[in-house]
């Protein structure tokens, strides 16, 4: 048997000051599809964001609209400090973005694809993209459609530290490179990016590469935020306390446990409780420990990005 | 970005320009077989309104060269109508179509310079395969001893030019409007045959635009086509003043 209680939202800061991103009650429709329902997020500057969901959640829409592929159909948003309606032009230029598909022109070399970026870009770092080239190892005589997947993704990223942005905007930079390359991609560049002082507002549906390399994570559903936190503070404010009782409870305690402070969620198997645990779990698990039924165990777990992930997509996004 | 588009687009313009000129040796070389045929049995087998037309076209080796080079439906006209229509129909929709308009809108440039610097590269492109043609043409010309008018021919390479614009224009409005190449390519020749159709009705050749963007006194040198200019030029750029702000609002 198995019981479930809803989780409580308790909101997390957002920070609203030097933010790089923020973007306030958005909406953007497909027809009468709302892809963004009222999204409101703030990215932190120097921060490397990891902008979570699930497929079809209006990650990649949030991103057309933020750079001007779309027009917004409510709310409002400003990158950099600039309006994303008004000002898309002076936004543009102090933003480097990797598309989710592969956007480069395929008969083109590669230095012809430097130079096409030169070109278009208010400002250009020749050596920037050189050495970003050289450390990928790319053949720079090679044309665009001679290049693998995740050889294209390195020169898409290579072309986009070219501008020099104080953003840089990554939509599933990583989607159908192998382990090696999302490895190498992410935790080696990104890291390097971000230490420059480049924000790094990336989304991805791959939680493994997002807690590696992310120090705030928002999550997205329904086209709505369901959390917006730092990750560190995301994942030290959700523990899971196991608990092996030495017979099974019965239900009057599993109710008394949910009502117990902290306690957002109670998962019961047989002798086996899972209490998911928001705030001070050591004050909770004492509480627990304190009760007249008997544990032969009583473990205290750390969430991974995966598992908070799951929590918050089972509730629908019902949060903030 | 003229780079780009210019590399994008050069097998496009070779190959345009390679069956421009074997267009204008075809035109220099049937005058004789079409002239011919008209006086033989074959011709008078022909419907009358299609006889008349060929006789009064092969009447002199310069209205044919005429007829068949600067008339949408013939030999170069075709030719360059057609390719005036791939330009225009792979400008946008070519894009979207690849994924790179993302990359191309995520640059700090407008809409607009990014719209009239593909349709400029691509209406030079159109430019030089017009000149190219009837370089052929008058070389030929002149190597079999008829000699064109060079001033004339120049006047009726820019009339059709804008026709290729106009070409090129609307070919442009539906690449905008469709995310696929073959639906802008396919509707702009119906559009192309839509504009010539009331000049195959008795009386409508003022309708007909394609009746301005030609004219046989200006081939021979005998005036210049200021009406035929205005009105190209007028219907050369209104795809494009449609164009422009529907793709400042298209939603990518």
């Amino acid at each position: 048997m198995s019981t479930t209680t809803a989780i409580k939202q308790e909101a997390l800061p957002v920070t609203s000051e030097a933010a790089a991103i923020e973007i306030n009650n958005l909406v953007v429709s497909y027809g009468d599809k709302r892809a963004v329902d009222g999204l409101s997020l703030s990215v932190p500057i120097g921060s490397v964001y990891g902008f979570l969901g699930p497929n079809g959640a209006g990650k990649t829409t949030t991103i057309k609209t933020l750079l001007g592929f779309r027009q917004p159909n409510g709310g409002s948003a400003k990158v950099l400090g600039y309006d994303i309606v008004t000002q898309s032009l002076a936004l543009r230029a102090r933003v480097g973005y990797v598309s989710e598909v592969n956007s480069m022109y395929d008969y083109l070399t590669i230095p012809q694809m430097a130079d096409f970026c030169r070109a278009t870009s208010l400002r250009w770092d020749q050596s920037a993209v050189d050495r970003y080239l050289k450390m990928f190892g790319l053949p720079l005589k090679a044309r665009v459609k001679q290049l693998s997947k995740g050889m294209k993704s390195q020169l898409a990223f290579s072309l986009a530290m070219g501008s020099q942005p104080d953003l840089l905007i990554l939509d599933e930079p990583t989607s159908g490179l192998d382990p090696i390359a999302r490895h190498d991609l992410l935790n080696q560049l990104v890291g390097e990016v971000a230490a420059g002082g480049t924000t790094v507002f990336f989304s991805s549906h791959i939680l493994s590469e997002v807690e590696a390399v992310a120090d705030w994570v928002g999550i997205i559903n329904a086209g709505k935020l369901v959390i917006s936190s730092e990750l560190d503070q995301l994942k030290s404010s959700q523990k899971v306390l196991k608990l092996i009782y030495a017979e099974a409870p019965p239900p009057a305690e599993i109710d008394a446990l949910r009502a117990l402070p902290g306690a957002v969620r109670v998962d019961q198997e047989g002798r086996s409780v899972r209490i998911t645990v928001h705030g001070d779990v050591n004050t909770l698990s004492q509480l627990v420990q304190a009760r007249p039924y008997a544990l032969r165990d009583a473990e205290i777990v750390d969430l991974n990005l995966e598992d908070i992930f799951l929590e918050y997509m089972k509730e629908g996004g019902n949060g903030r | 970005m003229v780079t780009k588009e210019l590399i994008e687009n050069r097998w496009k313009l070779v190959g345009g320009g390679a069956l421009v000129a074997l267009m204008a040796l075809i035109t220099v070389f049937t005058y004789e077989l079409t002239k011919g045929v008209m006086n033989g049995q074959a011709g008078a087998k022909l419907p009358g309104f299609i006889h008349d037309y060929i006789v009064q076209m092969t009447a002199t080796f310069d209205t044919f060269v005429w007829a068949s080079w600067f008339s949408m439906s013939n030999n170069g006209g075709l030719v360059m109508v057609a390719l005036a229509a791939i330009l225009g129909a792979g400008l946008i929709a070519g894009e979207v179509g690849k994924g790179s308009i993302f990359l191309l809108l995520s640059k700090p440039i407008s809409r607009e310079r990014v719209l009239l610097t593909k349709y400029a590269v691509s209406a030079a492109m159109l430019l030089a395969v017009v000149l190219f043609g009837s370089l052929v043409l008058l070389i030929v010309t002149a190597l079999m001893g008829h000699p064109q008018n060079i001033g004339g021919t120049l006047v009726s390479d820019l009339l059709f030019w804008l026709a290729l614009l106009f070409t090129l224009g609307v070919a442009t409005l539906f690449s905008v409007i469709f995310s696929d190449v073959l639906r802008p390519l396919a509707l702009t020749l119906v559009v192309m045959l839509l504009v010539a159709l009331p000049g195959f009705v008795p009386g409508g050749h003022d309708w007909s635009l394609p009746s301005y963007w030609t004219s046989l006194p200006a081939y021979l040198g005998q005036s210049f086509p200021l009406k035929e200019f205005v009105v190209a030029i007028i219907v050369a750029a209104l795809p494009l003043i449609i164009v422009v702000p529907l793709f400042r609002r298209q939603q990518y």
